[in-house]
Protein backbone atom coordinates (compact mmCIF):
# COMPACT_ATOMS: atom_id res chain seq x y z
CA UNK A 1 0.00 0.00 0.00
CA UNK A 2 3.09 2.09 0.70
CA UNK A 3 3.76 2.97 -2.80
CA UNK A 4 0.55 3.73 -4.58
CA UNK A 5 0.08 5.96 -1.09
CA UNK A 6 2.84 7.75 -2.09
CA UNK A 7 1.55 8.62 -4.85
CA UNK A 8 -2.37 9.10 -4.13
CA UNK A 9 -0.68 11.66 -0.89
CA UNK A 10 1.60 13.53 -3.47
CA UNK A 11 -1.33 14.23 -5.63
CA UNK A 12 -3.79 14.94 -3.03
CA UNK A 13 -1.37 17.79 -1.38
CA UNK A 14 -1.12 19.09 -4.67
CA UNK A 15 -4.50 19.34 -5.26
CA UNK A 16 -6.20 20.47 -2.34
CA UNK A 17 -3.23 22.44 -1.35
CA UNK A 18 -3.11 20.62 2.37
CA UNK A 19 0.10 19.64 2.91
CA UNK A 20 -0.16 15.45 4.42
CA UNK A 21 2.07 13.96 6.13
CA UNK A 22 2.20 10.19 5.84
CA UNK A 23 3.25 7.79 8.40
CA UNK A 24 4.03 3.96 7.15
CA UNK A 25 3.60 1.20 9.39
CA UNK A 26 2.18 -2.51 9.83
CA UNK A 27 -1.94 -1.93 10.16
CA UNK A 28 -1.58 -3.50 13.31
CA UNK A 29 1.20 -1.81 15.15
CA UNK A 30 -0.57 1.98 13.61
CA UNK A 31 -4.23 0.57 15.27
CA UNK A 32 -1.79 0.18 18.77
CA UNK A 33 -0.65 3.50 18.43
CA UNK A 34 -4.04 5.10 17.21
CA UNK A 35 -5.62 3.40 20.51
CA UNK A 36 -3.40 5.31 22.34
CA UNK A 37 -4.00 7.99 21.20
CA UNK A 38 -1.97 9.38 18.34
CA UNK A 39 -2.51 12.06 16.60
CA UNK A 40 -3.51 10.92 13.10
CA UNK A 41 -6.35 12.05 10.66
CA UNK A 42 -7.14 9.59 8.40
CA UNK A 43 -6.23 5.54 8.88
CA UNK A 44 -5.62 3.99 5.37
CA UNK A 45 -5.37 0.19 6.43
CA UNK A 46 -4.38 -2.79 3.90
CA UNK A 47 -7.10 -4.63 5.49
CA UNK A 48 -10.69 -4.50 7.04
CA UNK A 49 -9.84 -5.96 10.43
CA UNK A 50 -8.17 -3.10 12.00
CA UNK A 51 -10.50 -0.21 10.77
CA UNK A 52 -13.59 -2.25 12.43
CA UNK A 53 -11.57 -2.71 15.31
CA UNK A 54 -10.81 1.13 16.09
CA UNK A 55 -14.62 1.75 14.91
CA UNK A 56 -16.19 -0.60 17.28
CA UNK A 57 -13.85 0.89 19.85
CA UNK A 58 -15.77 4.84 19.37
CA UNK A 59 -12.36 5.97 17.54
CA UNK A 60 -13.36 6.91 14.33
CA UNK A 61 -16.02 9.59 12.82
CA UNK A 62 -17.98 6.86 10.59
CA UNK A 63 -17.89 3.22 9.78
CA UNK A 64 -14.82 2.18 7.49
CA UNK A 65 -15.25 2.37 3.85
CA UNK A 66 -13.61 0.09 1.41
CA UNK A 67 -11.63 1.70 -1.05
CA UNK A 68 -9.45 -0.82 -3.17
CA UNK A 69 -9.34 -4.75 -3.26
CA UNK A 70 -5.46 -6.10 -3.47
CA UNK A 71 -4.22 -9.08 -4.96
CA UNK A 72 -1.92 -11.43 -4.30
CA UNK A 73 1.50 -12.63 -6.12
CA UNK A 74 4.30 -14.51 -5.78
CA UNK A 75 7.76 -13.24 -6.39
CA UNK A 76 10.86 -14.00 -6.79
CA UNK A 77 15.04 -12.74 -7.01
CA UNK A 78 16.46 -15.71 -8.09
CA UNK A 79 17.70 -16.11 -11.68
CA UNK A 80 17.07 -19.81 -11.22
CA UNK A 81 13.29 -19.75 -10.26
CA UNK A 82 10.48 -19.31 -12.35
CA UNK A 83 7.49 -17.97 -10.13
CA UNK A 84 4.76 -20.34 -10.25
CA UNK A 85 2.77 -22.57 -7.67
CA UNK A 86 3.76 -25.73 -8.86
CA UNK A 87 7.31 -25.33 -7.88
CA UNK A 88 6.61 -24.14 -3.77
CA UNK A 89 6.90 -28.13 -3.19
CA UNK A 90 9.64 -28.29 -5.30
CA UNK A 91 13.32 -29.10 -3.79
CA UNK A 92 14.70 -25.91 -5.32
CA UNK A 93 12.66 -24.17 -2.98
CA UNK A 94 14.21 -24.18 0.57
CA UNK A 95 12.19 -20.75 2.12
CA UNK A 96 9.11 -19.21 1.09
CA UNK A 97 8.29 -15.58 2.44
CA UNK A 98 4.95 -15.20 3.98
CA UNK A 99 3.52 -12.34 5.87
CA UNK A 100 2.31 -13.03 9.26
CA UNK A 101 -1.36 -14.70 8.52
CA UNK A 102 -2.72 -13.32 11.80
CA UNK A 103 -1.05 -9.97 11.33
CA UNK A 104 -1.47 -8.83 7.52
CA UNK A 105 -4.47 -9.86 5.33
CA UNK A 106 -1.78 -10.72 2.71
CA UNK A 107 -0.72 -13.72 4.70
CA UNK A 108 -3.98 -14.43 5.15
CA UNK A 109 -4.64 -14.60 1.76
CA UNK A 110 -1.82 -16.22 0.84
CA UNK A 111 -2.67 -19.15 3.05
CA UNK A 112 -6.08 -19.44 1.82
CA UNK A 113 -4.36 -19.79 -1.71
CA UNK A 114 -2.58 -22.58 -0.53
CA UNK A 115 -4.53 -24.08 1.34
CA UNK A 116 -7.42 -24.31 -1.98
CA UNK A 117 -4.42 -25.73 -3.55
CA UNK A 118 -3.82 -28.38 -1.43
CA UNK A 119 -0.17 -27.17 -0.96
CA UNK A 120 -0.49 -26.08 2.26
CA UNK A 121 0.98 -29.07 4.69
CA UNK A 122 3.31 -29.86 2.29
CA UNK A 123 5.39 -26.48 2.34
CA UNK A 124 4.43 -25.03 5.91
CA UNK A 125 7.91 -25.66 7.37
CA UNK A 126 9.77 -23.52 4.61
CA UNK A 127 7.54 -20.25 5.78
CA UNK A 128 9.64 -17.80 7.10
CA UNK A 129 7.11 -14.75 8.38
CA UNK A 130 7.81 -11.17 8.16
CA UNK A 131 6.06 -9.42 10.40
CA UNK A 132 4.55 -7.20 8.11
CA UNK A 133 4.23 -7.23 3.64
CA UNK A 134 7.26 -4.69 3.77
CA UNK A 135 9.58 -6.82 6.08
CA UNK A 136 8.18 -10.64 3.64
CA UNK A 137 9.79 -7.90 0.50
CA UNK A 138 12.94 -7.50 2.41
CA UNK A 139 13.17 -11.00 2.55
CA UNK A 140 12.68 -11.39 -1.24
CA UNK A 141 14.05 -8.87 -2.00
CA UNK A 142 17.60 -9.77 -0.61
CA UNK A 143 17.41 -13.35 -1.72
CA UNK A 144 17.49 -14.29 1.67
CA UNK A 145 13.92 -16.02 0.86
CA UNK A 146 13.76 -17.87 -2.44
CA UNK A 147 10.19 -16.96 -3.11
CA UNK A 148 7.48 -15.29 -1.90
CA UNK A 149 4.17 -13.70 -1.29
CA UNK A 150 3.52 -10.23 -1.38
CA UNK A 151 0.98 -7.37 -3.25
CA UNK A 152 0.50 -6.68 -6.40
CA UNK A 153 1.16 -3.20 -6.02
CA UNK A 154 4.26 -3.93 -4.87
CA UNK A 155 5.36 -5.31 -7.87
CA UNK A 156 4.07 -3.34 -9.73
CA UNK A 157 5.69 -0.01 -8.23
CA UNK A 158 8.44 1.46 -10.88
CA UNK A 159 11.21 1.28 -8.69
CA UNK A 160 10.54 -2.60 -7.71
CA UNK A 161 9.49 -3.65 -11.82
CA UNK A 162 12.66 -4.57 -12.69
CA UNK A 163 13.76 -6.43 -10.01
CA UNK A 164 13.04 -10.15 -10.21
CA UNK A 165 9.98 -12.35 -11.90
CA UNK A 166 6.54 -11.95 -10.44
CA UNK A 167 3.12 -14.23 -11.21
CA UNK A 168 -0.69 -13.18 -10.66
CA UNK A 169 -2.55 -15.66 -9.03
CA UNK A 170 -5.72 -16.62 -10.00
CA UNK A 171 -8.32 -14.54 -7.83
CA UNK A 172 -11.02 -17.20 -7.69
CA UNK A 173 -8.79 -19.09 -5.23
CA UNK A 174 -8.35 -16.43 -2.59
CA UNK A 175 -10.84 -13.87 -0.58
CA UNK A 176 -9.93 -10.43 -2.41
CA UNK A 177 -8.46 -8.67 0.17
CA UNK A 178 -10.68 -5.52 1.36
CA UNK A 179 -8.67 -2.19 2.13
CA UNK A 180 -10.32 0.33 4.28
CA UNK A 181 -9.79 3.83 5.19
CA UNK A 182 -11.10 4.91 8.25
CA UNK A 183 -11.50 8.69 9.62
CA UNK A 184 -10.21 9.16 13.08
CA UNK A 185 -11.79 11.38 15.67
CA UNK A 186 -9.33 14.84 15.60
CA UNK A 187 -9.05 18.28 16.12
CA UNK A 188 -12.15 19.96 13.97
CA UNK A 189 -9.82 21.36 11.66
CA UNK A 190 -8.16 17.70 10.99
CA UNK A 191 -11.40 16.25 11.02
CA UNK A 192 -12.61 18.61 7.69
CA UNK A 193 -9.25 17.94 6.18
CA UNK A 194 -9.66 14.23 6.54
CA UNK A 195 -13.13 14.03 5.23
CA UNK A 196 -11.52 15.91 1.89
CA UNK A 197 -9.38 12.97 1.72
CA UNK A 198 -11.23 10.72 2.04
CA UNK A 199 -13.74 12.16 -0.65
CA UNK A 200 -10.29 12.22 -2.96
CA UNK A 201 -9.59 8.71 -2.35
CA UNK A 202 -13.14 7.84 -3.59
CA UNK A 203 -12.58 10.15 -6.76
CA UNK A 204 -11.64 8.93 -10.52
CA UNK A 205 -8.38 10.08 -10.23
CA UNK A 206 -7.22 8.36 -7.21
CA UNK A 207 -9.14 5.25 -8.94
CA UNK A 208 -6.88 5.54 -11.56
CA UNK A 209 -3.72 5.19 -9.45
CA UNK A 210 -4.87 2.46 -7.49
CA UNK A 211 -5.79 0.55 -10.67
CA UNK A 212 -2.15 1.49 -12.13
CA UNK A 213 -0.94 -0.40 -8.81
CA UNK A 214 -3.15 -3.50 -9.36
CA UNK A 215 -5.91 -2.68 -7.05
CA UNK A 216 -9.43 -3.29 -7.99
CA UNK A 217 -11.74 -0.45 -7.10
CA UNK A 218 -15.60 -0.57 -7.19
CA UNK A 219 -16.79 1.78 -9.97
CA UNK B 1 0.00 -20.78 26.65
CA UNK B 2 3.02 -21.62 24.12
CA UNK B 3 6.13 -21.57 26.17
CA UNK B 4 7.84 -22.24 23.11
CA UNK B 5 9.32 -18.39 22.20
CA UNK B 6 10.61 -18.39 25.89
CA UNK B 7 12.29 -21.37 26.19
CA UNK B 8 13.73 -20.70 22.92
CA UNK B 9 14.87 -17.60 24.27
CA UNK B 10 16.57 -18.41 27.11
CA UNK B 11 18.25 -21.57 24.64
CA UNK B 12 19.09 -18.59 22.65
CA UNK B 13 20.89 -16.65 25.66
CA UNK B 14 22.33 -19.59 26.98
CA UNK B 15 24.48 -20.72 23.96
CA UNK B 16 25.49 -16.89 22.76
CA UNK B 17 26.66 -16.94 26.33
CA UNK B 18 28.66 -20.01 26.46
CA UNK B 19 30.29 -19.55 22.89
CA UNK B 20 30.77 -15.75 23.80
CA UNK B 21 32.64 -16.46 27.62
CA UNK B 22 35.20 -18.79 25.16
CA UNK B 23 35.39 -16.17 22.60
CA UNK B 24 35.74 -13.20 24.92
CA UNK B 25 38.59 -14.27 27.22
CA UNK B 26 41.48 -14.33 24.93
CA UNK B 27 39.72 -11.21 23.02
CA UNK B 28 39.97 -9.61 26.48
CA UNK B 29 43.13 -10.90 27.47
CA UNK B 30 44.71 -9.65 24.30
CA UNK B 31 42.99 -6.29 24.40
CA UNK B 32 44.60 -6.12 27.80
CA UNK B 33 48.01 -6.88 27.52
CA UNK B 34 48.49 -6.40 24.16
CA UNK B 35 50.81 -2.88 22.91
CA UNK B 36 50.42 -2.95 19.38
CA UNK B 37 48.83 -0.50 16.92
CA UNK B 38 46.12 -2.56 15.85
CA UNK B 39 44.34 -2.54 19.26
CA UNK B 40 42.70 0.59 19.16
CA UNK B 41 41.17 -0.61 16.19
CA UNK B 42 40.19 -4.32 17.43
CA UNK B 43 38.66 -2.02 20.07
CA UNK B 44 36.62 0.10 18.26
CA UNK B 45 35.10 -2.91 16.09
CA UNK B 46 34.46 -4.49 19.87
CA UNK B 47 32.55 -1.75 20.39
CA UNK B 48 30.45 -1.15 17.63
CA UNK B 49 27.54 -3.19 18.20
CA UNK B 50 27.28 -0.61 21.28
CA UNK B 51 26.90 2.30 19.01
CA UNK B 52 24.88 0.75 16.01
CA UNK B 53 21.32 0.59 15.72
CA UNK B 54 20.27 -3.05 15.82
CA UNK B 55 18.50 -2.77 12.46
CA UNK B 56 22.09 -2.16 10.76
CA UNK B 57 23.69 -5.13 11.96
CA UNK B 58 20.32 -7.13 10.95
CA UNK B 59 20.51 -5.73 7.76
CA UNK B 60 24.04 -6.66 7.07
CA UNK B 61 23.17 -9.96 8.25
CA UNK B 62 20.37 -10.25 6.19
CA UNK B 63 22.31 -9.53 2.94
CA UNK B 64 25.28 -11.19 4.25
CA UNK B 65 23.78 -14.36 4.36
CA UNK B 66 21.41 -14.25 1.42
CA UNK B 67 22.21 -17.32 -0.89
CA UNK B 68 22.02 -14.22 -3.31
CA UNK B 69 25.55 -13.75 -3.09
CA UNK B 70 29.04 -14.84 -3.32
CA UNK B 71 29.80 -14.43 0.22
CA UNK B 72 26.54 -16.06 1.31
CA UNK B 73 26.58 -18.81 -0.69
CA UNK B 74 30.27 -19.63 0.71
CA UNK B 75 29.01 -19.74 3.75
CA UNK B 76 26.34 -22.11 3.41
CA UNK B 77 28.82 -24.28 1.47
CA UNK B 78 31.47 -24.06 3.97
CA UNK B 79 29.59 -24.85 6.83
CA UNK B 80 26.56 -27.09 5.21
CA UNK B 81 23.78 -24.80 6.85
CA UNK B 82 22.16 -21.44 5.82
CA UNK B 83 22.49 -19.43 8.29
CA UNK B 84 19.58 -16.71 7.52
CA UNK B 85 16.23 -17.92 9.21
CA UNK B 86 18.01 -20.63 11.30
CA UNK B 87 18.47 -20.87 15.20
CA UNK B 88 22.78 -20.85 14.13
CA UNK B 89 22.38 -18.18 12.17
CA UNK B 90 20.56 -16.13 15.63
CA UNK B 91 23.49 -17.23 17.33
CA UNK B 92 26.03 -15.56 15.22
CA UNK B 93 24.48 -12.78 14.89
CA UNK B 94 23.40 -12.48 18.71
CA UNK B 95 27.67 -13.59 19.71
CA UNK B 96 28.60 -10.29 17.85
CA UNK B 97 25.47 -8.00 19.08
CA UNK B 98 26.80 -9.25 22.82
CA UNK B 99 30.14 -8.86 22.29
CA UNK B 100 31.01 -5.98 24.25
CA UNK B 101 28.74 -6.88 26.44
CA UNK B 102 31.05 -9.80 27.52
CA UNK B 103 34.87 -8.70 26.28
CA UNK B 104 33.87 -5.07 28.32
CA UNK B 105 33.70 -6.12 32.00
CA UNK B 106 36.61 -8.65 31.46
CA UNK B 107 39.07 -6.42 29.84
CA UNK B 108 38.29 -4.38 32.47
CA UNK B 109 38.93 -6.58 35.12
CA UNK B 110 42.24 -7.72 33.57
CA UNK B 111 43.48 -4.14 33.29
CA UNK B 112 42.86 -3.71 36.80
CA UNK B 113 44.78 -5.98 38.58
CA UNK B 114 48.38 -5.71 39.53
CA UNK B 115 50.96 -6.56 37.33
CA UNK B 116 52.81 -8.03 40.26
CA UNK B 117 50.17 -10.66 40.37
CA UNK B 118 51.13 -11.84 37.05
CA UNK B 119 54.72 -11.10 36.91
CA UNK B 120 55.26 -13.57 40.54
CA UNK B 121 53.86 -16.40 39.00
CA UNK B 122 55.68 -16.18 36.10
CA UNK B 123 58.73 -15.85 37.96
CA UNK B 124 57.78 -18.62 39.66
CA UNK B 125 57.45 -20.76 36.45
CA UNK B 126 53.93 -20.72 35.63
CA UNK B 127 53.28 -20.25 32.16
CA UNK B 128 50.77 -18.27 30.15
CA UNK B 129 47.90 -20.78 30.33
CA UNK B 130 48.19 -21.39 33.80
CA UNK B 131 48.92 -17.70 34.95
CA UNK B 132 45.53 -16.85 32.95
CA UNK B 133 43.25 -20.04 34.46
CA UNK B 134 45.06 -20.11 38.15
CA UNK B 135 45.77 -16.57 38.79
CA UNK B 136 44.43 -13.97 36.95
CA UNK B 137 40.37 -15.38 36.42
CA UNK B 138 40.25 -16.26 39.77
CA UNK B 139 40.89 -12.52 41.03
CA UNK B 140 38.87 -11.24 38.64
CA UNK B 141 34.96 -13.56 39.26
CA UNK B 142 32.94 -10.20 39.57
CA UNK B 143 34.23 -9.15 36.43
CA UNK B 144 33.76 -12.83 34.87
CA UNK B 145 30.05 -12.97 36.25
CA UNK B 146 29.46 -9.34 35.36
CA UNK B 147 30.26 -9.81 31.94
CA UNK B 148 27.85 -13.26 31.95
CA UNK B 149 25.31 -12.37 33.19
CA UNK B 150 25.09 -8.48 30.70
CA UNK B 151 25.75 -10.66 27.59
CA UNK B 152 23.13 -13.34 28.36
CA UNK B 153 20.98 -10.52 29.63
CA UNK B 154 21.42 -8.16 26.23
CA UNK B 155 20.60 -11.31 24.21
CA UNK B 156 17.39 -11.83 26.19
CA UNK B 157 16.37 -8.61 25.05
CA UNK B 158 17.43 -8.67 21.51
CA UNK B 159 14.61 -7.93 19.31
CA UNK B 160 15.84 -5.96 15.94
CA UNK B 161 18.58 -8.09 14.80
CA UNK B 162 16.38 -11.19 15.09
CA UNK B 163 13.64 -9.64 13.75
CA UNK B 164 15.15 -8.88 10.48
CA UNK B 165 16.99 -12.16 9.91
CA UNK B 166 15.19 -14.47 11.77
CA UNK B 167 11.80 -15.04 9.78
CA UNK B 168 9.98 -15.27 12.95
CA UNK B 169 9.65 -19.37 12.74
CA UNK B 170 7.77 -21.40 15.23
CA UNK B 171 9.82 -23.31 17.59
CA UNK B 172 12.98 -21.99 15.14
CA UNK B 173 13.57 -18.58 15.11
CA UNK B 174 10.40 -17.14 17.10
CA UNK B 175 12.02 -15.52 19.97
CA UNK B 176 9.56 -14.17 22.96
CA UNK B 177 10.90 -10.47 22.18
CA UNK B 178 9.29 -11.13 18.58
CA UNK B 179 6.51 -12.35 19.74
CA UNK B 180 5.63 -9.99 22.18
CA UNK B 181 6.00 -7.59 19.22
CA UNK B 182 3.68 -10.09 16.74
CA UNK B 183 1.16 -10.11 19.76
CA UNK B 184 0.78 -6.39 20.41
CA UNK B 185 0.64 -6.09 16.82
CA UNK B 186 -2.68 -8.19 16.88
CA UNK B 187 -4.00 -5.81 19.86
CA UNK B 188 -3.94 -9.44 21.96
CA UNK B 189 -2.50 -6.99 24.80
CA UNK B 190 -2.97 -10.62 27.18
CA UNK B 191 -1.01 -12.50 25.82
CA UNK B 192 1.52 -9.35 25.37
CA UNK B 193 1.35 -8.42 29.35
CA UNK B 194 1.61 -12.77 30.03
CA UNK B 195 5.46 -12.91 28.37
CA UNK B 196 6.66 -9.46 28.91
CA UNK B 197 5.89 -9.92 32.51
CA UNK B 198 7.60 -13.11 32.78
CA UNK B 199 10.85 -11.36 30.89
CA UNK B 200 10.70 -8.42 33.47
CA UNK B 201 10.40 -10.57 36.46
CA UNK B 202 13.17 -13.31 35.02
CA UNK B 203 16.07 -10.20 33.89
CA UNK B 204 15.06 -8.51 37.47
CA UNK B 205 15.62 -11.45 39.38
CA UNK B 206 18.82 -12.26 37.44
CA UNK B 207 20.31 -8.40 37.69
CA UNK B 208 19.30 -8.45 41.64
CA UNK B 209 21.30 -11.56 41.67
CA UNK B 210 24.35 -10.19 40.49
CA UNK B 211 24.41 -7.02 41.99
CA UNK B 212 24.17 -8.95 45.28
CA UNK B 213 27.04 -11.63 45.02
CA UNK B 214 29.26 -7.87 43.48
CA UNK B 215 28.56 -6.24 46.31
CA UNK B 216 29.27 -9.06 48.80
CA UNK B 217 26.17 -8.65 50.45
CA UNK B 218 25.81 -12.18 50.09
CA UNK B 219 29.33 -13.39 51.92
CA UNK B 220 28.38 -10.60 54.83
CA UNK B 221 24.88 -11.83 54.86
CA UNK B 222 25.79 -15.96 55.64
CA UNK B 223 29.14 -14.81 57.92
Amino acid sequence: MQYAMEELVAEFSNESGIPSQMVIGASGKLAAQITSGAPFAVFVAADTKYPEKLYQNGLCLAPPRVYAHGKLVLWTTRAAIAPNVNILDSKAIEHIAIANPTLAPYGKAAMEFMGNHQLLEKVRHKFVYGESIAQTNQFIVSGSADIGFTAQSVVLYSQLKRLGKWAPLDTSQYTPIAQAVVLLKNTELQEKRAEKFEKFLFSPKAKKILENFGYTVVK
Amino acid sequence: MDWNPLFLTFKLALVTTLLLFVVSIPLAYWLAYSKSKGKPILEAIVSLPLVLPPTVLGFYFLVAFSPNNAFGRWLEQWFGVQFVFSFTGLVIASILYSLPFMVHPIQSGLSSISPSLKEAAYVMGKSRWETLTKVLLPNIRPSLLTGVVLAFAHTVGEFGVILMIGGSIPGKTKVASVMIYEEVEALNYDNANFYSGILLVTTFVILVVVYLVNGGYLKRFFK
